[in-house]
Parts: C-alpha cells; sequence; structure tokens
C-alpha cells in the first residue's frame, strides 16, 4: 500500500457499515468475548476452606491454573497422545481425501458424480452419532464385523489400548475424507484442460500428468485441506467421550479437550478447565501457522 | 478458485475455526452474579420448577399439583447428576436463574454446599426430622442446618439370575468365598458366562463395594477431613476383585453400556451388585427374562456376619441458591418426601428405598404384582428392608465427591488396562483426592 498519493479519498459509506455491523457486533460477542472471559477466568480460582462449607471465595491465582495443568502428568500425557494422534491422522486424511479426488477426477472414472456424493455422505452423519454407530462396531458383543472375524480365528480388538488410536482415527477418515476430497476435486476443476491437452501432446503419461501437473497446481487447496485436519485433531473431543464407557482405555482426560470438559463439568474447577482451553488454544495457533510458515518459505515448492 | 493469495484467507480461517473451538468449550463457564432476591411472594399461586431424573416422577408432581391450590409445581427433567445434571444446575445458580427444588444425590450435596449453591431451608422444615430415618435425614443436615430433605436410599442386593444358579447346582453366595467359587463354576461351564460386569466405570459401585468391606474413607476431626480410601479393608476387597479379574472370572465391562446390557439380557453376566432402585432397569433393560431373576443380600466377608452399603447414599431434593420461593420449594421438597401418597408413588416408580421412618403406609412395598412377578414371586422388598437397616450409617460423603468419582473410576480404568495392582488405583486415588481438597483450600488432617 505506497499508493496513498494517487488513493481516492476515503468517503463514509454508510452501506459498508450497516452490512458489517451484525458481522462485528457477532463476532465481538460470541468469539472475543468468550475467549477474554476465558482467559481472566484462568487467572482465578475459587477457594473454600475449613471443612469446606461454607461459601468459597473467588481468588485471583495468576499463572497457577497454567502450572496445575502442565504439571498434572495426565494432562500432559494427553497432550502427547493428540500429538501422536495427529501424526496418525493428518497424512492418513491428506493422502486419502486426495487420492479419492484424483480417481474421481482422472478421465477414466466410472460414475464420478455417484461415488462423489457416497463419500461426502458420511459428513452429513452428526459426529456424537457416527461414534455411537462405530461404538457398537467395536464391540465384540455386538458388532457382526468382529464376530465375523472371529468365526474365521481373527481376534482384533479395536477398543484396546495399543488400537484405540487408530479406532478412533478410522471414525474421523470416514467423517470427513469426503468433505477434504470435495475441496480438492473443485481446485482439480479449476486447472485449465489445455494444459493437460498440451502435456498429451508431449507424450506425457497419465501419471506424470499427476506429478507434474495436477499434484503442483492443487498445492494450495492441499496446504488447506492439511492446515483444517490439524485444528480438528487438536479439538479431538466427540469421539473419546462417546467411546470413554465402552473401554478402559480411555480415561476422563484422555484428550486435553476432554481433561478441559472433565474439570468443568465433572470435577466443578471452570478456572482450571479455561486454562487447559488457553493451552490447547496457543498449540493450535502454533502448529497451524507453524505449517504454514514452512510450506510457504521462499523456495520451499518441493515439499 | 484457490490462488496465489490463498494463504490469508486461511489464516482467517484458522483463526475463526480455533475461536469456534475455544469459545464452545467455554461458552458454560460464564456466569453472572446471582443476586436474586429470594423473596416469599404471596402471588396466588406461587410457581415452583422442580429438577430431577427419576423416570414417571411427574405422577408425584402431578399429584402434589392436584392437592395443592397456592403452589404450582413445574417439573424439568435433566440429565441424570453426574452426567450432567449437576452441571446443569450449578451453571443456572451462577447465572442467577437456578430451578427451585433439585434432586441431588447425598454424594452431591457437600459438593453443592463447597460451590456455595444450596439454600439453607432450617426455617421450613427444620423440625421434620422425625419423619425421617435419621442417618438419611444427617445426609442433609451440615453445621446444624438443614440443606436438603431426604427422599430415599439404595442399599445394595444381589440380583441373580435364579435359573443359571439352578442349573449349575450352585447355592447362592452367602460369603465372599462363595461367590468366588461360584464364579468359577459359571464361567467353566460356558466361556463366556460370567458371574457379573466389573464395573470400572461405576465409582458408586466401586465405593459400595469398599464401605460393605469395612471401609470408612471421611470422617471429620478438628475442623478439618480425614481422607483414609485406601484403609486396609479397601485393600482387602481390592485384592478380592484382582484375584477374579487375574484369573479372568469376571468380564470387565461398564454396566449400563450397549454391552451390558445385551450380556444382561442373554445371561452372558448371571449377577449384578446395585441399588435397590435397580429393580426397575433391569426389568426395563431384560424384559425377556422375567421370572428368572431373584435377589439375595450381599455376601459376606465373615460368614454369620450382615453388613450392608448403599449405592452412593441415596438421593434428596434440595432448594437451589436463588429460588425466588423458597419456603414454598422447601414445603414442595418436604410433601414429595414424606407424604405417603407421593412416597408410595415414589417407591412404585423406583425412586429408591423410602427414607421416611414409618413404611407402614407405602402400600407398594407391601404388594407390587409387576415387580414380584419379574422376580419369580418374590418379595424383594425384604431383602433390601434388611439391607438398609445393615449400612454402615457413620459413612459421610465429603467436599469435591465428583472429583473423587472422577479420579476413582480413571485410576481402576488405568490399572485395569496396564495390568497394574488395583490396590495401587485406590493409593493414588488417595493421593489425588487429599491433593484436591487442598487445592480448593479445604483443610485435611
Amino acid at each position: 500500500m505506497t499508493l496513498t498519493a494517487t488513493r481516492p479519498k476515503r468517503r463514509f459509506r454508510p452501506a459498508l457499515w450497516v452490512l458489517t455491523l451484525p458481522f462485528v457486533i457477532m463476532f465481538a460477542l460470541f468469539f472475543i468475548a468468550p475467549i477474554i472471559y476465558a482467559i481472566v477466568d484462568s487467572l482465578f480460582s475459587t477457594k473454600a476452606s475449613g471443612l469446606g462449607f461454607g461459601a468459597p471465595e473467588k481468588v485471583f491465582v495468576f499463572l497457577d491454573n497454567y502450572t496445575a495443568a502442565l504439571s498434572t502428568p495426565s494432562f500432559v500425557e494427553s497432550l502427547g497422545r493428540l500429538l501422536l494422534f495427529s501424526l496418525i491422522e493428518v497424512p492418513l486424511m491428506v493422502v486419502t481425501a486426495l487420492g479419492l479426488a484424483l480417481l474421481l477426477e482422472s478421465a477414466r472414472a466410472r460414475w464420478p458424480r455417484f461415488f462423489r456424493v457416497l463419500y461426502f455422505v458420511p459428513y452429513g452423519v452428526p459426529g456424537v452419532i457416527a461414534a455411537l454407530l462405530w461404538g457398537f462396531l467395536y464391540i465384540p458383543a455386538t458388532s457382526p464385523v468382529l464376530q465375523g472375524l472371529a468365526a474365521v480365528g481373527i481376534d482384533i480388538d479395536p477398543l484396546s489400548s495399543s488400537g484405540v488410536l487408530f479406532a478412533i482415527a478410522n471414525i474421523a477418515l470416514w467423517g470427513f475424507a469426503g468433505y477434504n476430497m470435495l475441496i480438492l476435486i473443485a481446485a482439480l476443476n479449476a486447472i485449465p484442460t489445455e494444459l493437460y491437452e498440451a502435456a498429451r501432446i508431449d507424450g506425457a503419461s497419465e501419471w506424470s500428468i499427476t506429478w507434474n501437473i495436477k499434484l503442483p497446481l492443487v498445492r494450495p487447496s492441499v496446504i488447506l485441506v492439511t492446515v483444517f485436519t490439524i485444528i480438528g485433531t487438536l479439538q479431538l473431543f466427540v469421539e473419546p467421550l462417546v467411546l470413554r464407557p465402552l473401554t478402559t482405555a480411555i480415561s476422563s482426560d484422555f484428550t486435553p479437550n476432554l481433561a478441559a470438559y472433565n474439570q468443568s463439568f465433572a470435577e466443578g474447577n471452570p478456572s482450571l478447565a479455561a486454562a487447559m482451553a488457553v493451552i490447547v488454544a496457543v498449540i493450535g495457533f502454533v502448529f497451524s501457522f507453524g505449517f504454514l510458515r514452512l510450506v510457504n518459505r521462499k523456495g520451499n515448492r518441493a515439499w | 478458485m484457490f490462488g496465489l493469495r490463498t494463504h490469508r484467507s486461511i489464516r482467517l480461517a484458522i483463526a475463526g475455526v480455533v475461536t469456534v473451538g475455544v469459545a464452545a468449550s467455554l461458552a458454560a463457564c460464564s456466569s453472572s452474579g446471582g443476586d436474586t432476591a429470594s423473596t416469599a411472594s404471596a402471588e396466588n399461586p406461587v410457581q415452583i420448577t422442580f429438577q430431577s431424573w427419576v423416570p414417571n416422577i411427574d405422577q408425584a408432581v402431578d399429584a402434589f399439583n392436584a392437592s395443592h391450590d397456592d403452589v404450582k409445581v413445574t417439573l424439568e427433567t435433566v440429565t441424570a447428576g453426574p452426567d450432567g445434571g449437576y452441571a446443569k444446575m450449578l451453571s443456572a445458580v451462577q447465572a442467577g436463574n437456578p430451578a427451585d427444588v433439585a434432586q441431588l444425590g447425598y454424594d452431591a450435596i457437600p459438593d453443592f454446599l463447597v460451590n456455595d449453591a444450596l439454600e439453607d431451608i432450617t426455617d421450613y422444615v427444620g423440625d421434620s426430622s422425625d419423619l425421617f430415618v435419621p442417618w438419611q435425614w444427617d445426609t442433609g443436615v451440615f453445621n446444624d442446618k438443614v440443606y436438603a430433605v431426604p427422599q430415599a436410599s439404595g442399599p445394595l442386593g444381589q440380583f441373580y439370575r435364579k435359573d443359571i444358579f439352578d442349573s449349575l447346582g450352585i447355592a447362592y453366595p452367602t460369603t465372599w468365598d462363595e461367590y468366588y467359587q461360584a464364579a468359577k463354576t459359571i464361567h467353566a461351564s460356558d466361556p463366556n458366562k460370567y458371574i457379573t460386569a466389573f464395573a470400572f466405570n461405576q465409582a458408586p459401585w466401586l465405593i459400595g463395594l469398599s464401605q460393605q468391606g469395612g471401609a470408612n474413607w471421611f470422617s471429620t476431626s478438628d475442623d478439618a477431613w480425614n481422607v483414609d480410601i485406601a484403609d486396609a479393608s479397601t485393600l482387602k476387597v481390592a485384592e478380592f476383585w484382582q484375584k477374579l479379574i487375574d484369573e479372568g472370572l469376571v468380564k470387565i465391562e461398564a454396566d449400563f453400556s450397549s454391552e451390558w446390557n445385551a450380556d444382561i439380557q442373554n445371561g452372558n453376566v448371571a449377577t449384578w451388585i446395585s441399588g435397590s432402585w435397580a429393580d426397575a432397569i433391569l426389568r426395563g433393560t431384560a424384559p425377556d427374562t422375567a421370572g428368572k431373576w431373584a435377589v439375595g443380600a450381599m455376601p459376606q466377608w465373615q460368614a454369620g456376619q450382615d453388613v450392608s452399603a448403599t449405592w452412593a447414599g441415596g438421593s434428596a431434593s434440595a432448594v437451589l441458591k436463588g429460588s425466588k420461593h423458597p419456603k414454598e420449594a422447601a414445603e414442595f421438597a418436604l410433601w414429595l418426601n414424606s407424604d405417603p401418597e407421593s412416597v408410595n408413588i415414589l417407591t412404585n416408580v423406583g425412586a429408591g428405598w423410602p427414607a421416611i421412618a414409618d413404611t407402614s403406609q407405602i402400600t407398594s412395598l407391601q404388594n407390587d404384582p409387576d415387580v414380584f412377578s419379574f422376580y419369580g414371586g418374590q418379595d424383594i422388598w425384604d431383602v433390601f428392608a434388611a439391607s438398609d437397616a445393615a449400612v454402615d450409617t457413620s459413612w459421610k460423603w465429603p467436599p469435591l465427591s465428583s472429583t473423587l468419582f472422577s479420579s476413582l473410576t480413571d485410576n481402576v480404568k488405568s490399572a485395569v488396562e496396564g495390568g497394574t495392582p488395583l490396590t495401587d488405583a485406590y493409593t493414588k486415588t488417595q493421593d489425588d483426592m487429599v491433593a484436591a481438597l487442598k487445592a480448593k483450600g479445604i483443610s485435611v488432617n
């Protein structure tokens, strides 16, 4: 913006204000205010005294809730678990969505519209319902799949401690792969067909068209999908909450969000919950922006 | 469609999505100072809201409304306490618009007091203590002030599949040794069959077993709490269940889960130790097994003893802080839990073992064809009456019982999952609980 000299003079435009004001108000009320409230609340703590039967008082404890959260081994473990989950889920999601999109957009795809809808349908199923349905499929007593496998001698327990992260990754993959696929298909559709024609005239194979034209051109969308998936995995909450009663492998602080929920609603400590939520939000920012910086560095076009 | 300038919009999207997450997880924490004046106005009729999770309790509310002109009660159904009902009540108190009367477990009353969420109703119901069983009345009394009217207790009994026991030729286990032998016989008869589900998700169940083993986890002295979760009695109970788990004689399974429901229906789980109110749950979950069940007393640690316990005490009605009509609310709570007509309804719908001292007018305890026929004609109330009389009434619930429940189930889960000793789960819970109480500023000896 160095063109200040030639820029037309600022005029008061009422329409602009009328149209943006509702958004600004709502944004301030439902996004900014709760964040400020959470940050403020995380600096306080309610203290009782004696036997605990008198009225408690609210005291300023500064960063005590943050130290408390970060010195709770199970909370730190849940952060580590989340990291592990991201390492499983993010590549799995991006590769699956990209694979589906490339398959459906290839010249030889059959009934691409039908399959596009089919893959997208799970996204329309609410997360809680999806987790419940998968929960039934993960328990030997109610799962026809596991019963069938057991009949031929294969015993798997998706909800054991070694399998539970994959079981959850599977639910998330099932729910969101189709959605991410649509984003990538839209990007693929935007590629001018002249590029393909030119490549074919030059004798390029389907594989090298995919590798040298399609992939580089959908790169921004792949980044978008990756960032969305990183954010999604950091907010992991519904699936473990629903599966928790079904297995000993999921504790009440399995993920940081679940830990915050537990503090707020089971243990009656909303201030500590606020501190935990702020920690998760900060990690979300760091990871998302870190990833963007990494992929958008100058000269980093080879990924 | 996604040009070179994409990352700017991505950043906005990130900001938005992250914010939504934070906002959603914190929305429920918001509060505004509750400063509603509690004036019992003379308007006619006074409107009262009552929050409860007991199925069909509306019948008792209807009976109240039919017999009272000056007060009208509206029932609001909430999720059972620890699963969200309490959180809803506490948030409403903080926000300054609570329901007037709330259903509270005995274990939750100290928790609500720590949150300053209950009205002192001594002036309205303080002279009614004679109507109730003394230990149940006392669960609502702190520092000589009355905060809740007891409704019903949950004395433990053992529901068992009489047909399975009979077909295997096993006598009803009166001691835990016999219980262990029965567990072996049942599992040997069919590898899919177990004597019971080890309900790792149910703190009240785990606590009830310890209490029946002679444990007394909480007491007060010198204006401070004594916490004794890992005492010898508790560890003895833990070691017993450890043996059953190690030998694969119990099914590691959360009760009330879909898997457990299936196992109760198909007889893979042959017994269930639970509160008296569980009869209604069993009848609802497994109607096809009617006539096959019976109820017996808890197995004893020493032959000839008669020691019982409760499923997290029982349930009470309390007036929430900020109620606009505390007097009428307290009077409704008293009527609901002591009027014979109401108590009859409550007993019938499965609220639990009545807290009133004189149960002679409670006809549903004497003859209830629906209940008795499900249990092969047995008068199961005899068992629970005896159990209620055998409860150690000195058991006290601490503040932060919700922390206790959540910590205990987490620790037991991780012991079962990691193969570490169950006794460690109790020592860890002891440490967790002491730390939580101290962090809250509560004195611990």
